[in-house]
């Protein structure tokens, strides 16, 4: 037992597939650190109204006279200033926290459920927090306080689709192929409510729509604050879960063999994720693919260790939301595109190149 | 490590019984392993020995009874203190990322680590030296997914084999290995239960391989623990005609004496076609090459059959051997000893259908007959009367005395195969005789 040094430094033994498999892992990650340099210098500069870059960064960095050397009059640099830090700031903000929930929720619910495809999408969550925004604009609930009532529904409505998941999870049919199958199930009769909403209310219906897609239009200080809290609480105690997600891969019985007591596991990471979309859709509305996607692009690049599985996640899922704000911008300045529409424009296509750059593991009968 | 003291039997079964739903599972199970044992659980499938094993990691709960985990009663314990005492090997694992196996043995260690902790360096050296002890030594880095069947079941013994616990249970362990791999894995295994006191409790449903690698097998049939011993005590044809349905040999390996089986035919169960395939085993008492003719028609309608008990060399003995008929067999001349006698009996008692071929009786072969006598009264027996007894009796009128107690019992007469096959047809379309 104490010869154990004897054969520490066990040289890597690889098929010439795996070392190609791993210089490709590098260039992806070096391909997502160029993404993230891009995105951290393009984001402040873009947005519906032009300011020059120069003035950008001294407004950023609160250098006095931001204006000074431009042609920009003392009234228009104090409205740049204000744009900055009142929009653009919180926006990207709220796309960097949004992002982030979306990722970790993502990789935690495929971690849960031990399939790739899982996402709060597809389990209905997203769904929910549609339905309780589509509540509130046909029945005009709290249209005054519109901006506290449409995130407390969309919240509500998110949270209580995670809730039926859980009641799911925690019956005796709670095996993992009935908690997924639910979830679908869920997210088509969500739909469907959803579709007679609109139709009982044809005038809510466009602001449905937008909502259906996403959008990053109500950030403020405010909404980053409580989003950021959130996150921060629920983030952390997924992170948590890396031991335990990483065993549940084995399969549900071989967890509980080692020790880990998967039911409460299932519970409290059912919940968490809820609440961590929740409050995403509560601020964004329906933003398709970070979920899905991010886990995927971190599992290539870092391996399958959920202990950096979820918290890369976060990261890929936020840098993911930013990127393709700053795309929106780019291609269409002059009004804020659904972004929804990006993500799943620019995440579709790369999901699939995934799959197919992944060794298979399994075929399915030659089909 | 733990807090087990060694003076506590590893696992107690006090009157456990389990159910799934309605169907029961497990029968007032009473069993005790102890410390450094390496117990087989056999029994066919569904016979309860999965469920058992569930029961001891808590993952069914016993309806009525107690099991018991180093002196505690599983329900009380934790999740993470069963880990602590007791790991479990399943038939197979179907992990779905491909883990480097290091990490993948790592994982094992767990139950060991407090909520917030992580992984020590110690537990990579550990790691490492379980990756030794499964001969993975270099393949650390690999991915799990990467290797093949035979050393992926290692490196989960491997996982299993971190948690360092006291007891190890191992569910079918090597069924879907190769015969190389799995008399490696189980080596290994009893190597590991000799040499630190590891107590095993392994459901194999091969029972050779139980009766060459444990110390004990208890036997179960349909929830119920039917037999409990070493390998030499419990095995026996009787048992396999049983328990499995199954007609076989038992033989000694002769450099080790361990027993092992040489299955032949499904007594009871449904499997060739034709007319005979439901009906249960059919015995032939022949010698001489007498029985041969039966036994190919038998053969050919799909009976299930035995023969017995026969000499070495005689022609029926060949005929049984092609036709992979389980037949007791004597050295050549040599009257019938006591163990063939023995075995011819319990094929005797499992038969549903007697035939007493044409044979002739002499001193060597009378106990055929004799050991007969107390069946043709209790199972449908068949008399082959051409030619008839007289003729082949060498005994001094001893096999026609035999002949007519058995005719008295209410053996029928025919005169050869066709009409025992017609007999056989209306038998199996009649009611069935009560037992």
């Amino acid at each position: 037992m104490n010869g154990s040094s004897d054969h520490a430094p066990v040289p890597p033994v690889g098929s010439p597939g795996r070392e190609e498999g791993r210089a490709r892992s590098l260039y992806l990650l070096l391909a997502i650190l160029g993404i993230v340099a891009i995105v951290i210098v393009l984001s402040p500069l873009l947005g519906t109204v032009f300011i020059p870059p120069l003035t950008v960064l001294r407004i950023l960095l609160e250098l006095p006279n931001g204006c000074v050397g431009t042609s920009a009059s003392p009234n228009l640099c104090t409205a740049y200033a204000e744009i900055i830090w009142q929009e653009r700031i919180p926006e990207i903000g709220l796309a960097t926290i949004a992002g982030a929930a979306l990722g970790i929720s993502g990789a935690t619910l495929q971690g849960v459920f031990r399939n790739p495809l899982a996402d709060p999408f597809l389990l209905g969550i997203s769904s929910g927090g549609t339905i309780g925004a589509a509540i509130v604009f046909d029945f005009h609930i709290g249209q005054l306080q519109a901006d506290l009532f449409l995130p407390l529904f969309a919240f509500i409505g998110a949270i209580a689709t995670g809730l039926v998941i859980l009641g799911v999870a925690l019956s005796r049919y709670g095996s993992v192929e009935t908690l997924l199958l639910t979830g679908v199930a869920l997210s088509s009769l969500l739909s469907a409510v959803l579709a007679l909403l609109l139709l009982y209310n044809p005038i809510g219906s466009e602001q449905v729509a937008f909502w259906l897609l996403g959008g990053l239009g109500n950030a403020s200080w405010t909404v980053d604050g409580i989003a950021m809290g959130v996150l921060l609480v629920t983030g952390t105690l997924l992170s948590l879960f890396g031991r335990e997600l990483n065993l549940m891969q084995l399969g549900g019985d071989v967890a509980r063999s080692a020790g880990v007591d998967v039911r409460r596991v299932r519970v409290w990471m059912i919940l968490l994720a809820s609440l961590t979309t929740g409050v995403a859709v509560a601020f964004t509305g329906i933003i398709g693919f970070v979920g899905l996607v991010s886990p995927h692009v971190v599992r290539r690049i870092a391996g399958t260790d959920y202990r950096i599985v979820l918290p890369g996640s976060a990261l890929v899922g936020a840098v993911f939301l930013l990127g393709a704000r700053d795309t929106s911008l780019l291609i269409y300045s002059s009004s804020v595109l659904p972004i929804g529409i990006f993500t799943a424009f620019f995440g579709a296509p790369f999901f699939i190149y995934l799959l197919f750059r992944r060794r298979p593991t399994t075929t399915m009968g030659g089909l | 490590m733990t807090a087990v003291g060694s003076s506590l039997l590893p696992l107690r079964f006090e009157r456990v019984s389990a159910s799934y739903g309605a169907r029961p599972a497990l029968r007032d199970i009473e069993l005790t392993v102890r410390t450094g044992e390496f117990v087989a659980l056999a029994g066919p499938n569904g016979s309860g020995k999965t469920t058992l094993l569930r029961t001891v990691l808590g993952f069914v709960v016993p309806t009525t009874g107690r099991v018991e985990l180093f002196g505690d009663r599983v329900e009380d314990l934790s999740i993470r203190e069963r880990a602590r005492r007791v790991a479990w090997l399943p038939q197979e694992e179907s992990p779905r990322d491909d883990v480097r196996l290091l990490d993948y043995v790592r994982y094992g260690r767990y139950a060991l680590h407090g909520t917030l902790e992580g992984d020590s360096p110690q537990d990579y050296e550990l790691a490492r030296s379980i990756l030794d002890q499964v001969g993975l030594a270099d393949r650390a880095n690999d991915g799990i997914l990467s290797i093949s069947g035979g050393e992926r079941q290692r490196a989960v013994l491997g996982r299993a084999l971190a948690q360092t616990t006291p007891l190890l249970l191992l569910d079918e362990p090597t069924s879907h290995l190769d015969i190389g791999h799995q008399l490696d894995l189980l080596a290994r295994v009893r190597e590991l239960s000799h040499r630190r006191g590891v107590t095993v409790v392994a459901a194999l449903h091969d029972l050779n391989l139980a009766a060459r690698f444990a110390d004990r097998i208890v036997v179960l049939s349909r929830g119920r623990a039917v037999a409990d011993g070493p390998p030499l005590e419990v095995l026996s044809e009787e048992l396999l005609v049983r328990v499995w349905g199954v007609v076989a040999d038992l033989r000694r390996e002769p450099r080790t004496g361990m027993p092992y089986l040489i299955p032949h035919r499904l007594a009871l169960a449904v499997q060739a076609l034709g007319p005979g395939t439901s009906f249960g085993p059919v015995h032939v008492v022949g010698g001489g090459g007498a029985a041969a003719p039966y036994l190919r028609a038998l053969a050919d309608e799909g009976y299930s059959l035995s023969v017995g008990a026969l000499h070495l060399l005689d022609s029926d003995a060949e005929v049984a051997e092609t036709l992979l008929v389980a037949a007791p067999i004597e050295a050549p001349f040599a009257p019938l000893g006591p163990e063939v006698r023995g075995r011819h009996r319990a094929l005797l008692e499992a038969a549903r259908v007697i035939v007493v071929a044409p044979f002739a009786v002499g001193p060597s072969n009378l106990a055929n007959l004799e050991d007969l006598i107390p069946f043709a009264a209790r199972t449908p027996t068949f008399l082959v009367r051409a030619p008839p007894i007289a003729e082949r009796d060498f005994t001094g009128g001893q096999a026609s005395r035999i002949y007519e107690r058995v005719r008295a019992a209410g053996a029928r007469e025919v005169a050869g195969p066709e009409e025992l096959l017609r007999g056989l047809r209306a038998l199996a379309s009649g009611p069935s005789p009560s037992p």
